[in-house]
């Protein structure tokens, strides 16, 4: 809706109706284009174009992806994956041992590797998902428990604690590749999520997540959708997993622990939830952030997650739509002074 | 009413009745295995059982008490349990260098009932400052899926101790030898440390004053009356805010005792509460969302579970088996082993 509203908004700017068609088409705004556009770029605008720098900009666009995954099964249905990590987790080392094992090139092994990751989320979601939402949630959170603890045990599949050396995709010390890999692969996420949302599908998520009564009255069966949407959750994190395990190398099970579900959870809820882009729009500006904390206050270990975790509550309590109906709030006030 | 009708049957009916429910077959089950494992690896099983049954039994009723009457799946609920290791140790520690100075034999069988007791209202402080700031002005925003906000603010609330916690006192472990400084007692050929046998005897007291405090008093009726209908309950002039607060401050009191009372085996540091949380939460789904009073017997049941895996199994699979175990579970009977108190397990 608010995409319709901008896109309207900038019909006289842009004045060509095919292009404005295109991003309906994608679901990007043009405010959005326009964040992409200077995403692309600044690689190699000093000071980002130091390695450390694109680093975070690689963490940053993996965590943004994974928000706006994230998104999709919490803004929509109303369901936390509370073991999201854990599917991530298990995209990483599917892909990563097959690497490592089979020697299975990693550019195809991060496609193989979503595969069980989504499986696994659907025998999950298949499980949980005709019960109340927070069984789903403590289920998954079980299940990743049950995966973290599989990889620390089974030391002589995944090496345990020690962790798994696996090979990188590109051949290259710089981070900047990679950066473009992470970003395209966010907005592959963010456009196919946004596709669905916009079919039929969307429609029953947002009745589902609305009024589960009412959707079920208007012939919808819920869990048929939420197992969908389960599914494909953690489909995408398989995928970003599998990124994960080719672009730092190394994978331990500390990747899977429930923290980093909770980083996820915390961006996605700032950003806005039933936004899709509101997570990976906050999570740029976070990132830098918090990297910046960790590096000038070593000796305070933590404050980032208390930062996470204060926000998460803060939001919740007093500002239930996040970053993305700040937004919206914002666009709106500029177009009222604009029209008086 | 239920009561009522129980006692107008003749006790072997209902006897019967109960044994052969999915709630009497578990207990008996549980009852034999334990008794074979028992024969098979020696009497440690059970004491271990028991010792480490009744702390979960007590972390799980706070968590179901909380579940039942405020509707809060508390993440939290680990963190009490941290926040009570560390008052005893703070209490305790001081208290065990001074005894070592100037030893005095009542001060020192005293004191760590002193820690204890402390870490319970520490604890029930936290949960009353908790509900007050946090979740009652969430209830007053908005009650709109207020499960699944309030279950996210717990997490909230849990990331923000841990980490706070951490940057106050630091990562290392902060644990004690023993409690009491005495010689184990012999018990069927295991060596029983005192501290053990205090910490059951403590969770066993707890239990019994705790249901006495629900059945038989006007204010644990109240309570009971809000978990059952929070609109009925105030329309007999019950004070909802007053219950809910206490419901909190009882459950966060009693998780923080457990705390306390097991500190000799787990030491405090930042994320000390984790394995207690999922443990109360095994346990809250094992028997049933809400169930108050079969989380105490889950609470023996996920501990036998536990002592039995890390015994024939192995240490560190303590998550995978009983993860597979409520997955069996969930397939087959979704609402609990004994069956759930909270309405609406099925997604309406």
């Amino acid at each position: 809706m608010e995409n319709n509203a901008q896109a309207a908004l900038s019909d006289g700017a842009t004045g060509n109706g095919r292009f404005t068609a295109l991003l309906n088409a994608t679901g990007i705004s043009p405010t959005g284009l326009t964040m992409i556009i200077i995403l692309l770029v600044l690689p190699f605008i000093p000071p980002f174009n130091q390695e450390h720098i694109l680093r975070w900009l690689v963490s940053a666009a993996l965590l943004g992806a994974q928000a706006i995954a994230f998104d999709f099964t919490t803004g929509y249905i109303n369901v936390v994956n509370f073991g999201f990590a854990a599917f991530l987790g298990v995209g990483a080392y599917t892909s990563g041992l097959l690497a490592v094992n089979l020697g299975l090139s990693p550019w195809v092994g991060i496609f193989v590797g979503a595969i069980p990751a989504a499986l696994i989320g659907f025998l999950t979601g298949l499980l949980t998902l005709r019960l109340r939402g927070i069984f789903a949630a403590v289920m998954a959170w079980f299940v990743g428990l049950a995966l973290l603890g599989l990889t620390r045990n089974l030391v002589d599949l995944t090496r345990g604690p020690m962790g798994l050396s696996t090979p990188t995709l590109l051949n290259t010390s710089s981070n900047r590749p990679y950066f473009y890999i992470i970003l395209a692969m966010m907005l592959i996420t963010y456009i196919v999520l946004r596709k669905i949302i916009g079919s039929r599908y969307g429609l029953a998520f947002r009745a589902i997540g609305q009024n589960m009564d009412a959707a079920r009255a208007s012939g919808i069966n819920p869990t048929y959708y939420r197992v969908f949407n389960f599914t494909v959750q953690c489909l995408f994190a398989g995928w970003l997993g599998g990124f994960y395990a080719h672009y730092f190398g190394i994978l331990t099970p500390q990747l899977m622990l429930t923290a980093r579900t909770v980083e996820v959870l915390a961006i996605a809820y700032i950003g806005g939830r039933g936004s899709l882009w509101g997570g990976a729009a906050v999570a740029f500006p976070f990132i830098f952030l918090i990297e910046a904390l960790r590096s000038n206050l070593t000796e305070l270990p933590g404050l980032h997650l208390v930062i996470y975790g204060l926000l998460l509550v803060l939001v919740m309590i007093f500002y239930p739509g996040g970053f993305a109906a700040f937004y919206k709030r914002a666009v709106a006030w500029v177009k009222g002074l604009r029209d008086r | 009413m239920k009561d009522e009708a129980l006692l107008k049957e003749p006790f072997p009916v209902v006897f019967r009745r109960w044994m052969t429910s999915a709630g009497g077959i578990t207990i008996l089950l549980t009852i034999v295995v334990a008794i074979i494992a028992a024969i098979d690896a020696g009497p440690f099983i059970i004491v271990n059982t028991v010792v480490t049954g009744g702390m979960w039994a007590l972390l799980s009723l706070g968590l179901s008490l909380v579940f039942g009457v405020m509707n809060i799946p508390n993440f939290a609920h680990g963190e009490f349990f941290l926040i009570g290791s560390l008052t005893a140790y703070f209490t305790f520690n001081p208290l065990r260098l001074y005894l070592k100075e100037n030893p005095s034999p009542f001060l020192s069988a005293i004191a760590p009932l002193l820690g204890i007791f402390l870490a319970f209202f520490v604890g029930a402080l936290l949960g009353v400052i908790l509900e007050k700031l946090i979740f009652s002005p969430l209830r007053k925003r908005s009650r709109d899926q207020w499960v699944m906000n309030s279950f996210l603010l717990t997490v909230g609330i849990s990331v923000v101790i841990i980490n706070s916690v951490q940057l106050t006192w630091g990562a290392n472990f902060k644990g004690i030898p023993n409690y009491w400084n005495v010689d184990p007692l012999d018990f069927l050929g295991v060596n029983l440390s005192v501290d053990r046998l205090a910490a059951f005897l403590l969770a066993v007291v707890t239990l019994i004053v705790f249901w006495y405090f629900m059945r038989r008093t006007q204010t644990g009726r109240a309570v009971r009356a809000v978990a059952q209908d929070e609109t009925g309950a105030l329309m007999v002039g019950i004070n909802l805010n007053y219950i809910l607060s206490l419901t909190m401050a009882l459950s966060a009191g009693l998780a923080a005792m457990a705390g306390a009372s097991l500190l000799f085996i787990f030491p405090a540091y930042p994320t000390a509460g984790l394995k207690p949380l999922y443990v109360a939460w095994y346990v809250v789904i094992l028997v049933g969302l809400g169930n108050v009073s079969a989380a105490v017997v889950g609470g023996f049941i996920v501990a036998l579970l536990q002592t039995l895996t890390s015994f024939y199994v192995g240490t560190g699979w303590e998550d995978v088996i009983p993860t597979a175990v409520i997955i069996i579970m969930l397939i087959f009977k979704p609402s609990g082993l004994f069956g759930s108190e909270v309405k609406g397990i099925q997604e309406r």
